[in-house]
């Protein structure tokens, strides 16, 4: 352990930790910053974190030094609030000051920290300013405007470190000196839009949410990515009822601070026009008063949820299905691609959950045997299992057959009565990602049209005979499960991890 | 409270006889208002009265009337769809969407514009706001009516060519 003075309050911080990370404990709020990244190496690029060390004739960069015993920092003095400030105005000499149609403003580090540490009046003429390429389109999600880069190299070191594609670098020098793309290469990896989430300033932004809408309007939302197994940890920005773009969420256990861009698209789905909308019997639109659950009348049946499902509907599903079959959906359906970074190529979220309320799945044959042999009703939830043209043939056969879900597909068309049910950004739940950590998630928009959330119809579909809120859903669900010492409605912020798993990472 | 040099009770002036039979009053009250009734009949230049909507009072220059957006050389909108006045609004009477813009020097057009006028507060905090001087309150036109609230919503296409003479 070290202790070191830090605008006079003394800390002790353990041996080998950056002036950067001690000067943040000390202060509570970090140095300024732009090329200093904790998940990234150290480059020392932008200078701003300058403070001045007792003993050193100048001034330091904080997270290129590593603490010694009894070092006396300052962190606040004239000189380094004097440093910073030039240095920043350094970094706007070429600036092109568009704030009003950069995507970034709002959430931009030079607006930040000009108001911060700068708020000095410019002396440069916008008519000696260097011009560089604006707009330019590097990758299927990214954009580059190298006017507005500050060269902090966060990207060049993000391509080269995380995912070890290598595709962006520095090019010419001094005030020439430019971000870009290798020749003949484009920013085209899963990760791509990671270097948008770091980039301090406006110069890599994304195409998809470019222009949509002004960051500060947008309402954030804590959720899980529902796009694979890895249950990333990630925010949906909304406005409106309306999702406009997913950023990752740091946690150390899941995700760190990165998300792939595969799950970053997945809010596309949530406004999609191929959703279910109203309750139907035989194509024809009902209301939910008019519902007639008489498919279900008898004994028996098969239920069929999938591994798109929250935990509770899961739950909620089996205790419907009483004396029938329960089945976890069509095995080995949704997988595919996968890469040694986050994505995993189980492309559900929560096929663990299917282990866990010990619901097994089937193939395609097996499943379309199981339906043309049950007398008793055919309880679809979710997934797609009529992909499976078997399927779809021993669904059409049957005469009593229910599909809940959100989007039109092949079962939804191959079922008797469709009920609309809630998509994951519309709900609430709890799915337990590959390693069983099981993580919750929360309402974050507005159902589309008169859909409903899916453990309401599963409870109403079972007539009085399940609890009437999820908070009592869970407590029965946690009980199920022998999780007597966990509470499902509380969470922990990180998940809760399987037992014997190990935590691993900061905080 | 307490009103300081004033007694503590309103004691009023005795009425002489003359004003306690009320006539003698009416009849000087009749006075002034036949008086007014002669001049505005003699030297009607005088009348404070206007004539409108023949006639029509002037405002200052800086008098707040119906929005216009400002128009580049090329007739397209000075607005690059920055959302500072929809932000700053205190009405949230403007609503904006943004769009790639083909000339990539300017990147940023509003694709639609459009301000409910019935919500708007007319304060100016919009072109304050904007760094492009796209919006301006300057039309000078108060009169603003029609016969349907949807039409009080107006767009893009209608505050470019809102011309300070009223006409379209």
């Amino acid at each position: 352990m070290a202790k070191l003075t830090i605008d006079g309050k003394e800390i002790e911080v353990p041996d080998g930790t950056s002036l950067f990370d001690a000067c943040r404990e000390a202060r509570g709020e970090p140095l300024p910053h732009f090329c200093y990244h904790p998940d990234l190496s150290i480059a020392g690029v932008c200078r701003l974190c300058q403070v001045e060390v007792e003993g050193m004739p100048k001034l330091t960069i904080a997270c290129n030094t590593g603490v010694r015993d009894g070092m006396v920092v300052s962190t606040r003095n004239e000189r380094v609030t004097q440093a910073a400030q030039q240095i920043l105005e350094m970094h706007l000499i070429n600036h092109p000051v568009d704030c009003p149609i950069c995507d970034q403003a709002g959430e931009c580090g030079l607006q930040n920290q000009y108001m911060k540490y700068g708020l000095y009046d410019s002396e440069v003429e916008i008519a000696d300013k260097v011009n560089k390429a604006k707009a330019q389109v590097i990758g299927p999600h990214v954009i580059l405007d190298k006017e507005r880069c500050v060269l902090c190299s966060r990207c060049v070191r993000f391509c080269d470190e995380v995912t070890g594609t290598s595709e962006m670098g520095i090019f010419n020098r001094g005030n020439r000196a430019e971000i870009g793309t290798a020749p003949g290469v484009e920013l085209d990896n899963n990760y791509s839009l990671n270097t948008v989430d770091i980039c301090p300033v406006g110069a890599l932004t994304s195409r998809d949410f470019r222009f949509q809408k002004r960051v500060w309007m947008l309402k954030a939302a804590n959720s899980i990515c529902p796009g694979c197994a890895t249950g990333c940890n990630v925010r949906l920005d909304h406005e409106a009822g309306r999702l406009y773009r997913i950023k990752p969420r740091y946690n150390p256990d899941v995700n760190g601070r990165w998300m792939c861009d595969r799950g970053r698209m997945l809010y596309k789905a949530v406004h999609d026009e191929n959703r279910l909308l109203d309750p139907a019997r035989g194509g024809q639109t009902l209301r939910w008063a008019e519902l007639d659950t008489d498919l279900l009348a008898g004994d028996g049946g098969l239920f069929v949820t999938s591994a798109h499902q929250s935990l509770e509907e899961m739950f909620l599903l089996k205790k419907l299905a009483a004396g029938g079959t329960v089945c976890g959906g069509l095995a080995g359906s949704d997988t595919g691609d996968s890469d040694e970074l986050l994505l995993n190529a189980d492309h559900t979220p929560n096929r663990q959950g299917l282990g866990l309320l010990d619901l097994p799945e089937m193939n395609g044959a097996a499943l379309a045997e199981a339906i043309s042999g049950t007398t008793g009703p055919v309880v679809v939830h979710g997934g797609n299992p009529a992909g499976e043209d078997v399927v779809a043939a021993a669904l059409r056969g049957h005469g009593r057959t229910v599909y809940i879900g959100s989007h039109d597909n092949e079962t939804a068309q191959a079922c008797n009565l469709v009920l609309p049910g809630a998509v994951w950004a519309e709900k609430a739940g709890i799915f337990a990602n590959r390693d069983g950590r099981l993580q919750a998630f929360s309402q974050s928009v507005a159902r589309a049209g008169s859909s409903r959330e899916d453990w309401r119809i599963l409870a109403e579909l079972a007539g009085g005979e399940v609890p009437g809120s999820l908070r009592a859903v869970r407590e029965e669900l946690a009980e199920a499960l022998d999780l007597t010492e966990v509470n499902l409605n509380k969470l922990p912020a990180r998940g809760l991890a399987p037992v014997g798993a190990t935590s691993g990472g900061e905080d | 409270m307490s009103f300081e040099g004033l007694p503590a009770k309103a004691t009023g002036k005795k009425m002489t006889f003359l004003e306690s039979i009320y006539l003698v009053e009416i009849v000087r009250g009749l006075g002034v208002t036949i008086s007014h009734l002669v001049k505005n009949i003699f030297a009607t230049e005088a009348m404070p009265t206007m004539q409108y909507p023949e006639e029509k009072r002037v405002y200052s220059d800086r008098f707040r009337g119906r929005h216009h957006l400002m128009q580049r050389e090329d007739g397209t909108p000075r607005c690059v769809a920055c959302q500072m006045c929809s932000t700053y609004c205190p009405a949230d009477c403007i609503t904006i969407e943004g769009a790639e813009h083909p000339d990539p020097s300017i990147e940023k057009y509003p694709a639609s514009f459009e301000i409910d006028l019935l919500r708007c507060v007319f304060c100016g905090l919009c072109e304050e706001a904007c760094p492009c001087d796209a919006i301006r309150l300057d039309t000078g036109i108060y009169e603003i009516a029609a016969d349907d609230r949807a039409k009080f919503v107006v767009d893009k296409e209608f505050l470019l060519h809102n011309k300070s003479d009223g006409t379209r």
